[in-house]
């Protein structure tokens, strides 16, 4: 049995020996103290361990606020710490280091320490969350450095740090002044010219989603793992999934958090969650610690770094994982509970090529208002037709945000992600697809909370369609290379769905306003602009492009039966209204803060939690 | 027996080549369809005339025949529509054969069947042969269906996406299908109910009974209906009402591409009841009532009462296989004109679906092969009654022509619009122009080698040249008193004497047909 402050808890009657039997194999599996294994997997609550601690003589000191001498911190690796939650605080002249743990009746951890610094050790006792923030930020640095810049030095073509790039300026203004120099020498002629480009285009882009949608709906009831399969899985065979959690400033959610994890039909032991908050995010880790009951997640500081974004601190995340496999939840996801075991069957019987699977998301509060109406409505087509439809063409699949799964070494090899870019899912999606691996679709589906707030779904949006643009610059900064690495159906595929989503958003309004002004004004100036066939076009495009819009969302509804949603989805005009007003926002931010990470709060919906695991549960039935 | 894709594709160019043949007979005894003409003329106007395309391509009723045949064209102007629909017809086949390896019935009785209604039945032989909008109507009829029987087997939504594609494709061939929206009410309502799980396994009526009386199963019996009207509708009328925008803002009138003889053949081709009734010939007019039309075309088509016999499936199942007499039922409410052979044929083709996707055995394997063959043999007999008994000048005179073998081989017949075009070929020239109008004459501007020379409605100056034509053409077409279209021309026999009282037009007679004369008035 091993000497620390667990053994002493069974012997006060506040813990088990099971309990420490399962914990000893954690640790071992994961080289972690016993401490951090049972504060982390969901064993023990840190008030009680506190109490316990402050009842055997070891107070807590507030280590943030000690003087530390880092030439002994300098002594130690980061992911030492970090798993055996010790941190050498400073020598007392005499012999004695004293070293702050989360443990202090650690007798191993003693000895090893002794050894290390050849000097006898004190023990005081500290928060293992004070602990973990001070060392990722003393020793954090290189890690996160190399979380920012390793992709740019890696792979500088594929990094978004340059937002644009020479020639990509060069072509841009060149247009610019083509379309000036061309509109002085013939307004008339050039202006039709452009109107009828950019309405064919518009109109183009929704045919080919459309086109994209009817394949994806072939596949509507397709299961790619049965239940049967997850069924018949062994435990035992089941190797450790990591899951991220990047939050930031998400205090409320944790509760709801750790209520999802649970949920989850995955051995605890071989479930690695990583909670990675910010370093200046003091809200989320004291929710951390003022949490009564016992937490199942391990929680990671990312120390500050520009740019401060979400990828960023998951790049830093993947230094301290231990799976094979490896996903990444928001804080308020509820995923469908067989979520893992249906990826780890699926990526058993797939081929190796396959390195990630798509999880579908959709929302828990969808009859909350009519923006969450019209939001579930899109996730609904775009994950549950649009993915399998691109998966079955054969062509780069953006990947969501949350509920992507990956094989870990092969995430490693990519690159990780790209901490520019700020919808940095969708831009791995394509680089799976460069590096000619396979992007798959898993029918397991993670309920999330739709944005129902106006100005925070703009925020959202904006940030979305800026990356897209990013993802959109970096991709095509050489088409010819592009077309080398992805064919020319990827080429298309994915300028039609990653570059033209942006394009469309911000020729709606112009080209809608355009016509709205002749149809309601008349006007001689414009009616010059509107000969007849540049109006029959316009109107076909017009109304054509709508009405199928309109009926690609309708299409949504079938596979979840949301029948209830189906008339909502006239109302697509004014959601791409909405659109284009976040498009025109993230075109700006483009020019002026690239890499600005716009944070869409969460948390607002007013469905309790239980409404939302009855959506999940209705969601799985 | 299961056929491998390449004996099919073989089997749909036999086909073909088939109803090239055929084409070519029927075609040098003189018969040539005035819808297929009308098409052919319109394609003429639009690769030969540089003014007003748009009027011709976009704000004409833009029907897949239309849009089809000018794929066509580079077969000649005249062999498009044909060409067009002997294609659709051989695409048809290949479907409908493809489509037995998942029929529970035996394949062989079935692809006789399918072979002996596409080779010697009449009106199979008339879709492929005359040009019309026939074989389009069949096939996409067809398809819709089929997406509908395949939706039933695999709960895609997939399929209910291309029936609402397929149902905008029949639409746009025949406008009068747009009711058919209104037959697919019963089992829209009654996959309604099926979808929403409620006592499954009870009687139908007990699980309305449970759907109706609990609000929740109501709002999600209403809600999935009005979602299923919606998916299957929306595209179809949305193309319609954007046709209508289009020629609002590009003709000045939103049913232009209905009602304007330019733009649609049903204006000036359709007989109506009252000509029909006046020039009594052909008895089929009188079963156009209510009930009895219904129970004609079942007789006319003894595969579709066999399909019935060897139906089985649920409740909503049959009411598809029945939804072309519910239409039927619809359409009869207002008759205004004759109903020529497509409204015969369909029961034909879903007869074919209903077999292929709903039909079982009944008694021995014998007996359903049997009934199978049977049924096609006698529908072929059917379809040469219901020419015999035809009320449509075309469809008798088609009967003509196949009826007299005697004289397939004979030498050439011209039409009358072929011996027309030929002589206005031969005295109109930019010098000496004609003045023409295509909305009842445009069966002689698809005859003729060029355009050249003939003043049309198409061009702008048209309007200005007809209100004194002696200061701009030489000759004139008009069509005389007796001719079918006389009263939707301009030119024609009133508007000449009119012409003679108000601005002295004197026209000598110069060449005469039993419908038309050229006058020349300078």
């Amino acid at each position: 049995m091993p000497v620390c402050a667990l053994n002493n808890m069974i012997g006060v009657g506040l813990f088990t020996t099971g309990k420490l039997q399962e914990i000893e194999q954690i640790a071992n599996d994961y080289d972690y103290a016993y401490i951090k294994a049972a504060l982390n997997f969901g064993f023990l609550t840190r008030k009680e361990y506190v109490a316990f601690l402050d009842r055997s003589g070891f107070p807590l000191i507030d280590i943030r606020a000690e003087v530390i001498d880092e030439t002994y911190v300098e002594q130690c690796d980061l992911q030492q710490l970090n798993a055996y939650l010790f941190l050498p605080v400073r020598s007392d002249g005499r012999g004695t280091l004293t070293v702050a743990a989360a443990d202090p009746m650690d007798e191993k951890l003693r000895s090893t320490l002794e050894i290390k610094f050849n000097t006898k050790v004190k023990f005081v006792a500290a928060s293992d969350l004070d602990i973990t923030w001070m060392v990722h930020k003393l020793r954090g640095e290189f890690y996160v450095k190399e979380a920012v810049f390793s992709l740019m030095r890696k792979d500088p073509e594929s990094s978004g740090l340059i937002t644009f790039t020479d020639p990509q300026l060069l072509v841009i203004f060149a247009f610019i002044a083509m379309a000036f120099a061309l509109l002085t020498f013939s307004f008339v002629n050039i202006f039709i010219f452009f109107n009828l480009f950019f309405s064919g285009i518009f109109l183009f882009a929704i045919l080919f989603k459309l086109y994209i949608a009817l394949k994806g709906s072939r596949y509507e009831l397709h299961e790619t793992v049965t239940k049967d399969e997850i069924r018949a899985v062994d435990n035992n065979t089941l190797p450790v999934y990591t899951i991220l959690l990047p939050v930031y400033k998400e205090d409320k959610l944790i509760r709801k958090l750790i209520w999802n994890l649970r949920s989850l039909d995955y051995p605890r032991g071989k479930l690695d969650v990583k909670l990675l908050i910010e370093e200046d995010d003091d809200k989320t880790l004291n929710a951390v610690r003022d949490l009564d009951f016992p937490a199942n997640f391990e929680t990671i500081v990312v120390p500050f770094h520009m740019p401060k974004t979400k990828p960023k601190a998951c790049n830093y995340g993947l230094f301290f994982c231990k799976g094979k496999y490896l996903t990444i939840y928001d804080a308020e996801d509820v995923p469908d509970s067989d979520q893992l075991k249906k990826v780890v069957c699926l990526f058993r019987k797939l081929p190796r090529d396959y390195v990630v699977l798509q999880g579908a998301l959709n929302y828990f509060n969808k009859n909350e208002n009519l923006l969450t109406r019209m939001f579930t409505l899109e996730y609904s087509y775009w994950f549950d037709y649009m993915l399998p439809g691109l998966q079955s063409l054969d062509v780069p699949i953006p990947l969501g945000g949350t509920s992507n799964h990956f094989k870990l070494d092969k995430l490693i090899e990519l690159g990780g992600w790209d901490p520019f870019n700020v919808t940095e899912d969708a831009d791995l999606g394509v680089r799976v697809f460069e590096k000619r691996y396979k992007v798959g679709v898993v029918n397991s589906t993670t309920l999330e909370e739709a944005n129902n707030e106006p100005f925070n779904w703009i925020r959202q949006r904006s940030r979305w369609i800026k990356g897209y643009m990013q993802t959109t610059l970096v991709h095509m900064r050489n088409p010819v290379k592009l077309v080398g690495k992805i064919g020319w159906r990827g080429f298309f595929g994915f300028n039609f769905f990653v570059g033209f989503t942006p394009i469309t958003f911000l020729l709606y309004p112009v080209l809608l306003s355009f016509f709205l002004v002749y149809l309601i004004f008349d006007l001689e100036s414009v009616r010059v602009l509107f000969p007849d066939w540049v109006l029959y076009v316009s109107i076909f495009n017009f109304v054509a492009g709508n009405t199928l819009m309109i009926y690609l969302n309708m299409l949504a509804v079938f596979k979840r039966r949301y029948y209830e949603l189906i008339l909502f989805a006239m109302c697509n005009p004014l959601y791409w209204l909405m659109h284009s007003i976040a498009a025109y926002k993230g075109l700006w931010q483009l020019i002026y803060k690239p890499f600005y990470w716009e944070k869409t709060n969460h948390g607002l919906t007013k469905m309790s939690h239980s409404a939302a695991a009855t959506a999940a549960n209705a969601n799985q039935a | 027996m299961r056929l491998s894709n390449p004996q099919i594709r073989i089997g749909s160019l036999l086909l073909v080549l088939y109803y090239v043949i055929a084409a070519w007979l029927f075609h040098r005894n003189g018969f040539e369809h005035t819808e297929a003409l009308f098409y052919a003329e319109k394609l003429k106007l639009l690769f030969e005339y540089k003014e007003n395309t748009l009027i011709t391509l976009g704000t004409t009723f833009p029907t897949t025949m239309f849009i089809g045949a000018v794929f066509f064209s580079p077969f000649g102007f005249l062999f498009a529509p044909i060409a067009l629909t002997i294609v659709m017809m051989a695409l048809l086949f290949y479907n409908m054969v493809v489509d037995l390896s998942s029929s529970s019935l035996p394949v062989k009785p079935l692809l006789i069947a399918i072979v002996l209604l596409f080779v010697l039945h009449p009106m199979f032989l008339y879709a492929a042969v005359s040009g019309r909008n026939v074989a389009a109507i069949m096939l996409f009829f067809y398809l819709l269906f089929r997406s509908f029987f395949q939706y039933y087997r695999s709960q895609t939504t997939y399929y209910l996406s291309m029936a609402s594609i397929y149902l905008t494709c029949l639409i746009f061939t025949e406008i009068n299908f747009i009711w058919m929206l209104l037959s697919f009410f019963p089992f829209v309502v009654l996959i309604s109910i099926e979808g929403i799980k409620v006592a499954k396994g009870e009687q139908v009526v007990f699980q309305y009974y449970q759907a109706l009386n609990n609000r929740s199963l109501r709002r999600k019996l209403a809600n999935r209906t009005i979602a299923l009207y919606l998916i299957l509708f929306l595209l179809p009328l949305g193309a319609v009402y954007l046709y209508r925008a289009l020629n609002a803002a590009h003709a000045g009138d939103p049913t232009y591409f209905l009602t304007s003889q330019y733009a649609n053949w049903r204006v000036t081709g359709t007989t109506s009841l009252n000509t029909i009734l006046d020039n009594m010939s052909g008895h089929n007019v009188g079963k156009q009532t209510q009930i009895v039309f219904q129970v004609f075309t079942m007789l006319l088509s003894p595969i579709f009462i066999v399909a019935l016999i060897l139906f089985r499936g649920r409740l909503y199942q049959l009411f598809t296989v029945l939804t072309p007499l519910i239409f039927f039922s619809i359409i009869l409410v207002d008759v205004k004109y004759y109903f020529t052979v497509e409204y015969y044929i369909i029961i034909n083709v879903i007869a074919i679906a209903a077999l292929t996707f709903l039909g079982q055995e009944r008694g021995s394997s014998s007996f359903s092969s049997g009934l199978i063959v049977g049924g096609a043999v006698l529908s072929i007999f059917a379809g040469v009654y219901y020419f015999s008994q035809s009320n449509d000048p075309e469809e008798r005179q088609y009967y003509n022509v196949a009826t007299s073998p005697s004289k397939w081989l004979q030498p050439k017949v011209n039409s009358e619009v072929q011996m027309l075009a030929e002589y206005i070929g031969s005295i109109a020239s930019d010098k000496r122009p004609m003045l023409i109008d295509d909305a009842s004459a445009y069966g002689i501007i698809a005859h003729l080698p060029s355009l050249s020379g003939l003043v049309l409605p198409v061009q702008k100056s048209f309007v200005t040249v007809i209100e004194n034509p002696m200061l701009t053409v030489h000759y004139m077409c008009v069509a005389k008193k007796n001719n079918r279209l006389h009263n939707f021309t301009v030119l024609n026999a009133y508007n000449v004497g009119i012409m003679k009282d108000r601005i002295g037009l004197t026209p000598y007679r110069v060449y005469e047909t039993e419908n038309w004369i050229i006058y020349s008035i300078r």
